[in-house]
């Protein structure tokens, strides 16, 4: 403690490093979701540049969310109009859920755009990645506790690509590329079942 | 009720399960995904959602109900602005991560929440927190997360932590104040009369009965007479510090309480460790005080008297009046006070009279705020003349006043009263 009476936050109970890592890697994944869906902009329907507003204002607030919870708490010695302020505007970002507001903006952004599977396909991916580093952020856990995820991710995936490919299959000519896909499909389709399954089968253990 | 088997300490609680944050999400994207896909007729929107789908179908309904777990203090006292750690035991659940985060009380600085990995059936974590001012502190409440293994489900149960009794930090003080008449007990400080110390006095000339060891040979030889070597005494001193915990002005964590109390703090700590007898006097609404004593259960009590007297404006009979107990005859008096209350400074005035030593450390270093107006700046300029005409008053009688400014050492102030023996004159 400062002779002033003023704290500083104990070193050891900090490790704002890691968890600054973390969350610049939640805001990377963000910005990336949101530049991919909105790519190119002129290219999107009416209402596209304010979608594209709301989606980065929401991203922003949701990484402000994360920054507060991760700050180290500490109760005012005093009410002050620094306090109240500061309180005000901690309750202002905690009040409404910014992820989850960000990711339906990110959504109706893509669809905003005509369609196209393989971009839809890759922000599928992109958009996961930003929720597991968002939960990674928020609750300090460790990379590890993904590796239960690995295989619903793996197969989820799978069914994604299954998805976008027979998304795709209409605009494709007649012929042997054709048949090909939908070998790929089918295989994609059994891999993403043979992963999937035994992890709902053993979800109980 | 614990089994027989449980540690003493162990506790039950009800976990309460929920949707974690985090399958919020995966709804919401499962949700806005096909509604999108619906309505747009675009079957990769179905697509997007699948990897959040699958995710979502691990969950499962049945969950533990209760939580086993022991909380421990590593300490029931502290020092403000110094760490308490947290010793949280967690029985059973062990195929689940849990996250201990702390919701401080008044004046406690929690840091981040500690996460505790899946693995053991009895799991140890320590919660670091930092009491940031004196005083009987609720630490707060210790909310416990559990969280599954596929992160879509939390069970919360939540446990209020132990009170824990915080003392001021003590100013820093490294010298000391010694008087030049000690009482004749043994300690440390070198005394104007010849004794058993390691100090050296003078040379005289040997007298029957003096010790053969204690011979100065350049000095007999020089004479032509035995001369011998003399030391000083050495010799404790009685401290008795009061505490003028009447008046608290000032910002939060720098009124003028809290100088008083970390003052007062430095200067037993020193005089303790300096082998002095010291005693406290609390100038509260009541008066509360310990004779001088030495040793560290004595430093203990002293600071716990400290503690325990709650401090006020009442009006009490006899206030002016220092009882005789608390003052042993030849004392140093050492005053922490912004001398606020007339009471007080009557009670300095009857013990200057009394024939002892005083020095008072000033502690006041706010003024009485005012609007700005004519009337207001002319009653903020008579206060601040009151305030000089009182510690003048005090200086003319023979009672040293220093300022501190409770940020520096208390050795800068005092430095005058330090660096040579105080003169104690009736």
């Amino acid at each position: 403690m400062k002779r002033d009476g003023t704290a500083q936050a104990p070193a050891r109970l900090a490790p704002l490093r890691r968890r600054g890592l973390r969350l610049a890697a939640a805001a990377t994944l963000g910005a990336a979701v949101i530049w991919w869906a909105a790519y190119p902009v002129s290219g999107g329907g009416g209402g596209t540049r304010l979608m594209l507003v709301i989606a980065i204002a929401a991203g922003a607030m949701s990484l402000a969310q994360l920054a507060v919870t991760a700050t180290v708490t500490r109760h005012p010695d005093g009410l002050t109009a620094a306090d109240r302020i500061a309180a005000h505007a901690t309750g202002l970002v905690m009040m409404l859920p910014w992820a989850e507001l960000m990711t339906v903006a990110v959504l109706v952004l893509e669809a905003l755009h005509s369609s196209r599977p393989w971009h839809t396909a890759v922000l599928a991916v992109a958009l996961t990645g930003y929720l597991l580093a968002v939960h990674l952020a928020e609750t300090d856990a460790g990379a590890s506790t993904l590796r239960a995820l690995l295989p619903l991710l793996s197969a989820g995936l799978g069914l994604t690509a299954l998805s976008v490919g027979s998304a795709a299959l209409p605009d494709l000519p007649a012929g042997p590329v054709v048949t090909l896909i939908r070998i790929g499909a089918v295989a994609l389709a059994a891999v993403a079942a043979g992963l999937a399954v035994p992890v709902w089968l053993g979800r109980g253990q | 009720m614990a089994s027989p088997a449980e540690p003493v300490g162990t506790r039950h609680l009800p976990l309460r399960w929920g949707l974690s944050a985090y399958a919020r999400r995966l709804v919401t994207l499962v949700l806005a995904g096909l509604i999108i896909a619906i309505v747009t007729r675009r079957a990769e929107f179905a697509g997007l959602t699948a990897p959040a789908l699958l995710m979502l179908a691990t969950w499962r309904p049945d969950r533990a109900a209760q939580l086993t777990v022991r909380v421990s203090l590593d300490t029931p006292t502290a020092v403000e602005g110094t760490e308490v750690l947290v010793t949280v035991e967690l029985y059973g659940q062990d195929e689940l991560d849990a996250r201990l985060t702390v919701d401080p009380g008044d004046h406690i600085l929690a840091g981040t929440a500690v996460v505790v990995p899946a693995g053991h059936s009895r799991r140890v974590a320590r919660v670091a927190l930092e009491p940031t001012r004196w005083g009987r502190r609720s630490l707060g409440v210790l909310v416990i997360t559990y969280t599954d293994r596929y992160r879509l489900a939390e069970g919360r149960a939540v446990l209020e932590l132990p009170e824990i009794q915080c003392r001021p930090l003590p100013a820093g003080l490294r010298s000391s104040i010694v008087l030049s008449r000690l009482p004749s007990r043994l300690g440390e400080h070198p005394a104007r009369s010849t004794g058993d110390g390691g100090e050296f006095a003078g040379v005289r000339e040997f007298v029957p009965g003096d010790r053969q060891r204690r011979i100065n040979w350049p000095a007999t030889t020089r004479h032509g007479t035995v001369h011998l070597t003399t030391f000083a005494a050495e010799r404790t001193q009685n401290v008795v510090v009061i505490a003028d915990e009447t008046t608290d002005v000032g910002d939060p964590g720098s009124t003028s309480l809290d100088f008083v109390l970390r003052g007062a703090a430095g200067a037993i700590t020193r005089y303790l460790a300096a082998r002095d007898r010291v005693g406290l006097v609390i100038f509260a609404g009541r008066l509360s005080w310990i004779g001088p004593g030495q040793g560290q259960r004595h430093h203990q009590r002293l600071l716990d008297l400290m503690m325990a007297t709650p401090g006020g404006w009442e009006r009490a009979v006899g206030l002016t009046r220092l009882p005789r107990a608390a003052l042993p005859p030849g004392s140093l008096i050492i005053v922490f006070s912004p001398l606020l209350d007339p009471r007080l400074i009557e009670a300095l005035r009857d013990v200057r009279e009394r024939g002892f030593s005083v020095i008072v450390v000033d502690v006041l270093n706010s003024e009485p705020g005012h609007e700005g107006s004519r009337v207001s700046s002319l009653a903020g300029r008579l206060w601040r003349l009151e305030q000089e005409a009182i510690r003048f008053s005090l200086t003319q009688i023979g009672v040293p006043v220093v300022h501190w400014d409770g940020v520096s050492s208390l050795d800068e102030p005092l430095a005058p009263y330090t660096r040579r023996v105080l003169v104690a004159h009736r």
